[in-house]
C-alpha cells in the first residue's frame, strides 16, 4: 500500500514568555457561552463560574499566564464532528474560552454547567478541560476540571480514575457562593508545581 | 473548503519538544510539574475542540509593518508565511494563528518590558490570521531585535517570533517560536537548545525564501506550521 502523504513530526513546543499580548484579550473572551464576545448568552444550561488561582512552587501566584477552557454544552454534546451527535449540539455555545491570571494569580470563566455524556472510554462525567501556558511552561499543560454535587458520576470517570485516589480531590472544584450575575461561583486552585499530595495533576493526550 | 480533523493522536517524541529546566530561566523551573503526567485514554472532549473560533477570536491584523497609513514601523520590512499542515501533511484550514515580537531594536510593546532599548511609536507587534484552505498563513511585519534575558549570566534571545495557533481540535495546540536563518545567535539560544534534536530544531528555524517569489518591498521567510494529528484511516489514492 502506498502512503499518498509524507508524515511530519509536530512542531517544537516553546513558551508563550513573558510578553504574551495583553491586547490579543477582549472582555468576554473568559466567557464560554458567548460565540462572539457580543453575542447574547447561550439560553441553554445553568450558568455558572468556574474560578481560581494558578500558583507555582512555594504557592506563589503565577501571573500572566494563560488559561484556555473547552467543555461540552449542557446536553453533553460537542459542536465537532467526531461528536456523534454534532448536529444536536446547542448552536448558542461555544464551549471555549481564554482567560489570563492577575497579580494574584487569578482567574475566572463564564460557562454553564456541562452535561455528562456516555463514551466509549466509559461514562463521563460534568468536566471542563484546561489547557495552561505561561511563561516558562514549555509545553502543552492539560489538566480537567470536575465539580461537585456528580459525586456518582465523578466516582465512574474514567480520566478521573486514571489518577490515584488521593489525588482525585485537587481536580474536583469546591461550591464556592454566588457571582455578582447569581450565578454559582465554583473554585479550583490549581497548583503547578509543589508537593506531591498538592500538586495539581495533569495529563499527557 | 475540505476541513481536515485528523482523529489520531500519537504521543509527542520527547525528543523533539523542550526539556525542563532552562538554565537562567527560573520560571522553568517553578512553573513545571515535578510529577510526569498522567497518562489517560482520549475521549470525545479532548479528541475535539472549537471549530469555528474566527468569531472569538477575530483574524485581521496580518500586517504589524504599518500601524496606519503612513506610520510604518521601523526596521527591515519582512513576510513570514508558510503553511498549517497536519503529521500527515495535509493543510489544516481555518487555524487562527496569533504572532507577537519584539520591535527592532528588541523591545516589546508590553508593561512588563522595561529595558533601557526604544520603544518604536509606529509598531505594536501583535497581529492574528487565519490558515487559508490549502493551511496558508502569513504576515507582514518588521524583523525583530536580539536582546539579552535580565539576570541570565548573558543569554541573547536571537531575533524570534511567537507563533500560536488554535486548530479544530485543542490536541492541535502549537505555541512555538520562529528562529531565521543565519543568526549566530541560534547556536546558544538557551530556548532553541532545549530541544534536543538537532531536526526539530532546525524546523523551528525559518526558511529565506527567494527573493523573486515575493514582492519587493518584503524580505520573505517561509514556515511550516505542524501540528499534532493523523488520520487513523488514511484516504484511498
Amino acid at each position: 500500500m502506498s502512503i499518498a502523504n509524507q508524515p511530519r513530526v509536530p512542531t517544537a513546543w516553546a513558551t508563550i514568555g513573558p510578553f504574551f499580548p495583553q491586547t490579543f484579550f477582549r472582555p468576554g473572551d473568559n466567557d464560554l457561552t458567548r460565540l462572539t464576545p457580543e453575542a447574547p448568552q447561550t439560553a441553554r444550561g445553568a450558568p455558572m463560574w468556574l474560578a481560581g488561582r494558578l500558583l507555582q512552587e512555594g504557592g506563589t501566584p503565577c501571573v500572566n499566564a494563560v488559561l484556555e477552557a473547552w467543555q461540552a454544552d449542557a446536553a453533553g454534546r460537542f459542536a465537532h464532528p467526531r461528536d456523534p451527535a454534532w448536529q444536536q449540539a446547542d448552536p448558542g455555545f461555544l464551549g471555549w474560552g481564554r482567560a489570563w491570571t492577575d497579580a494574584a494569580g487569578r482567574f475566572a470563566f463564564r460557562t454553564i454547567i456541562p452535561g455528562g455524556y456516555a463514551d466509549a472510554a466509559g461514562p463521563r462525567a460534568p468536566h471542563i478541560n484546561l489547557t495552561i501556558i505561561g511563561s516558562g511552561i514549555m509545553g502543552r499543560l492539560a489538566t480537567t476540571v470536575f465539580l461537585p454535587g456528580f459525586a456518582a458520576a465523578n466516582a465512574c470517570d474514567p480520566v478521573l480514575a486514571a489518577l490515584p485516589p488521593a489525588l482525585r480531590p485537587l481536580l474536583v472544584a469546591r461550591e464556592e457562593g454566588v457571582a455578582e450575575d447569581g450565578a454559582p461561583r465554583f473554585a479550583l486552585d490549581l497548583l503547578l508545581r509543589g508537593a506531591p499530595e498538592a500538586e495539581t495533576p495533569f495529563f499527557e493526550d | 473548503m475540505r476541513v481536515t480533523l485528523p482523529d489520531r493522536f500519537d504521543p509527542l517524541d520527547p525528543a523533539t519538544q523542550p526539556v525542563v529546566p532552562i538554565p537562567g530561566y527560573p520560571n522553568t523551573r517553578f512553573r513545571n510539574p515535578a510529577r510526569p503526567p498522567f497518562r489517560r485514554g482520549l475521549t470525545r472532549s479532548e479528541l475535539t475542540g472549537p471549530l469555528d473560533l474566527a468569531q472569538k477570536l477575530r483574524p485581521g491584523d496580518s500586517n504589524l509593518a504599518v500601524l496606519a497609513p503612513g506610520r510604518m514601523a521601523q526596521g527591515q520590512l519582512i513576510h513570514v508565511g508558510g503553511r498549517v499542515l497536519d503529521e500527515d501533511d495535509r493543510p489544516v484550514a481555518g487555524a487562527i494563528v496569533e504572532l507577537w515580537q519584539a520591535n527592532g531594536g528588541g523591545r516589546y510593546f508590553h508593561p512588563i518590558d522595561t529595558r533601557a532599548a526604544p520603544l518604536d511609536p509606529d509598531f505594536v507587534g501583535n497581529g492574528r490570521t487565519m490558515s487559508d484552505a490549502e493551511g496558508r498563513y502569513g504576515f507582514f511585519t518588521i524583523k525583530p531585535g536580539a536582546y539579552p534575558v535580565p539576570d541570565s549570566g548573558r543569554w541573547w534571545r536571537p531575533p524570534h517570533i511567537h507563533v500560536s495557533v488554535l486548530g479544530p481540535g485543542t490536541l492541535m495546540r502549537l505555541v512555538t517560536q520562529m528562529y531565521f536563518p543565519g543568526d549566530p545567535l541560534n547556536g546558544f539560544d538557551r530556548i532553541l537548545l532545549s530541544v534536543p534534536d538537532a531536526a526539530a530544531q532546525r524546523r523551528c528555524i525559518a526558511e529565506a525564501t527567494a527573493p523573486a517569489a515575493i514582492d519587493g518591498e518584503w524580505l520573505g521567510f517561509t514556515h511550516d506550521l505542524v501540528l499534532r494529528g493523523r488520520q487513523a484511516t488514511p484516504p484511498l489514492p
